[in-house]
């Protein structure tokens, strides 16, 4: 049969046989071993729900959307977040916080498939809702670093930083939401050149100008945060999150992990969505990133039950190239072990044969011989 | 390991090796045809300038020199952290002289362009509904034959334009030379990324 006979495939949808899936198997298996160990609970929430529940800013448009027999307007999951909110708000209402939540599945978005980024996606992630913010912060960070070691992932870093400091800073400003974006994405990009050409097209002067330009470089080791402490002195709100990040990454050089964290203002992400840390995971020999989380104490509030929250997630596909890159493999040997012959001339005893070392464990390849 | 930087062999070359040379970096003297050239220090790949943000995008190169004007149409999610000060030029909408632009006249606008996507864009933010027509050069061309009714295209010194009997009517965007690094190089090899992006800015002309 010609290639061109074969049946099309839909572009961005993705297929494991053999090796591929027994690895993305064996990297699941390694990030829920890490959740389950810090005492997360497996969710496994439904393909679809209503469309209502997936509204985000960052999300629209890339749902695939249907209606439903009864013309409500239903969504295959674009995200775990959204769902487990409403699942916690809902029938996990009576449930005292904090929860402990964690994941592992596809989603699907809608978007071209380009740099790493399919239709589908698997993500293996965690939601803990509730509870102490400062301590959970740190639990989840602990918990993301974790499984990057598990994982045998080399030269992992996570690159962290807090809405709350930008945020701060245009507080007063009264931008335009449009304005607004164009400069946190500007801020996002790292163009100092290009922050300072939206905030001159917004009107903005003087000390908001020159703190928000300064926050495009305020990347690298903890010692930019006391650098930015001295810059944004005249900002409370900034301030605050400044002191939030730095008690964050304080507990992670404690344990050792200072050398896997590094501090990044820049990072400005989903303002409309993230309330607080933010971070990303990045390795070299990966040009995208590994997974990223961060704090969203809002969301729980549009499903009735406010509360604060955070979360982080992996991208399984983007993991999986990774150790496919580094060549590392996870899993066990066994079970690529080569498979016993039985020979099947005569059926009854060949399957009494194959059934006994079945029992024993052994790995059998039933149908192979001699058969007239 | 050494940084990659992706390159192309466009106008922003000549700038390029000022650039490095200034900062006392090496840059590859002859290229040839050889499209991988390593000189040490620093790996340098040679591509179209329209993939120079792809292929740091995807990190195939930890960073690029590209165009504001390349980088808006790639729409590639990369860092730009310098403006490098040459290669200045603008992108805008032109059309056949004295007809001017009017929008509320035309239920749809038709603009030929080699930038699809900006010239999308800016006709979307405007509320007018565009169909682009994607080009691969000379854009003139199609405005003054009435294949569209009016281009996006780069200005630098207007020369071309003025030569077909066009004008500019509306600015897009200002463009010149970027630094691009990759998101994952920027973060994972921090220092390294730091210590090139920090050579080239003290070099560049203020």
């Amino acid at each position: 049969m010609s290639a061109l006979q074969r049946s099309p495939v839909p572009p961005g949808v993705q297929c494991f046989v053999g090796a591929a899936a027994r690895q993305r198997r064996a990297i699941e298996a390694a990030a829920v071993s890490v959740f389950e160990g810090w005492d997360y609970e497996e969710i496994i929430p439904p393909l679809y729900d209503y469309a209502d529940a997936f509204a985000s800013a960052a999300l629209s448009g890339k749902t695939y959307s249907f209606v439903g027999r009864d013309g409500s307007l239903l969504a295959l999951r674009p995200d775990f977040t959204s769902l487990i909110a409403k699942i916690a708000a809902g029938r996990l209402a009576d449930r005292p916080a904090p929860l402990r939540l964690y994941y592992s599945g596809e989603v699907l978005r809608y978007e071209p498939p380009k740099a790493g980024r399919q239709s589908e996606l698997y993500q293996m992630g965690l939601e803990h809702l509730g509870g102490d913010a400062r301590a959970a912060d740190v639990e989840v960070l602990a918990i993301a670093v974790e499984c990057l070691e598990r994982l045998g992932v080399g030269g992992a870093v996570l690159a962290l930083g807090h809405v709350g400091v930008f945020a701060g800073l245009v507080a007063r400003t009264e931008l335009t939401s449009s304005s607004l974006e164009r400069l946190r994405e500007r801020v996002d990009a790292r163009d100092a050149a290009g922050v300072a050409f939206a905030l001159d097209g917004a009107g903005v002067t003087g000390a908001v100008r020159d703190a928000v330009l300064h926050l495009t470089s305020l990347g690298g080791d903890a010692s930019v945060l006391g650098e930015a402490r001295r810059a944004f002195a005249a900002f409370p709100a900034a301030i605050a999150a400044l002191e939030e990040l730095r008690e964050t990454v304080g507990a992670l050089q404690s344990a050792g992990l200072g050398r896997v964290v590094s501090v990044d203002l820049a990072e400005v992400r989903g303002l409309d969505y993230y309330t607080g840390l933010v971070f990303r995971a990045y390795a070299p020999d990966l040009g995208f990133e590994l997974g990223a989380g961060g704090r969203y104490d809002t969301l729980l509030a549009r499903f009735g039950r406010p509360m604060p929250a955070v979360g982080f997630m992996l991208g399984l596909d983007r993991v999986a190239l990774l150790l496919e890159r580094q060549a590392r493999a996870l899993g066990d040997g066994a079970a690529a072990a080569a498979a016993e012959s039985i020979a099947t001339a005569r059926l009854g005893p060949a399957l009494v044969e194959a059934r006994a070392r079945r029992a024993s464990g052994r790995r059998v390849r039933f149908g192979e011989g001699d058969r007239a | 390991m050494s940084l990659t930087v992706a390159l192309s062999k466009g106008k922003l070359l000549g700038g390029a090796a000022a650039l490095f040379g200034r900062a006392g970096l090496p840059f590859p003297e002859d290229e040839g045809r050889r499209l991988v050239m390593d000189t040490g220090d620093l790996r340098f790949l040679f591509v179209k300038d329209m993939d120079v943000p792809t292929y740091v995008e995807y990190g195939v190169a930890d960073c690029g020199i590209a165009g504001r004007d390349v980088v808006m149409e790639s729409g590639s999610d990369v860092y730009e952290p310098l403006d490098l000060a040459f290669g200045r030029c603008r992108l805008a909408v032109a059309r056949p002289k004295g007809r001017g632009l009017d929008y509320r006249r035309a239920s749809t606008v038709r603009v030929a362009s080699k930038y699809p996507r900006v010239a999308t864009a800016h006709f979307l933010e405007r509320g007018v509904s565009a169909e682009v027509v994607k080009l691969a050069g000379s854009v003139e061309l199609a405005a003054v034959l009435g294949l569209a009714d009016c281009i996006v295209d780069v200005v630098e010194t207007g020369r071309t334009l003025e030569e077909n009997g066009l004008e500019v009517v509306e600015d897009v965007a200002a463009s010149s030379a970027r630094l691009v690094v990759n998101r994952a190089s920027y973060h994972a090899r921090r220092e390294e990324v730091g210590r090139f992006v920090d050579a080239l800015r003290r070099v560049i002309p203020s």
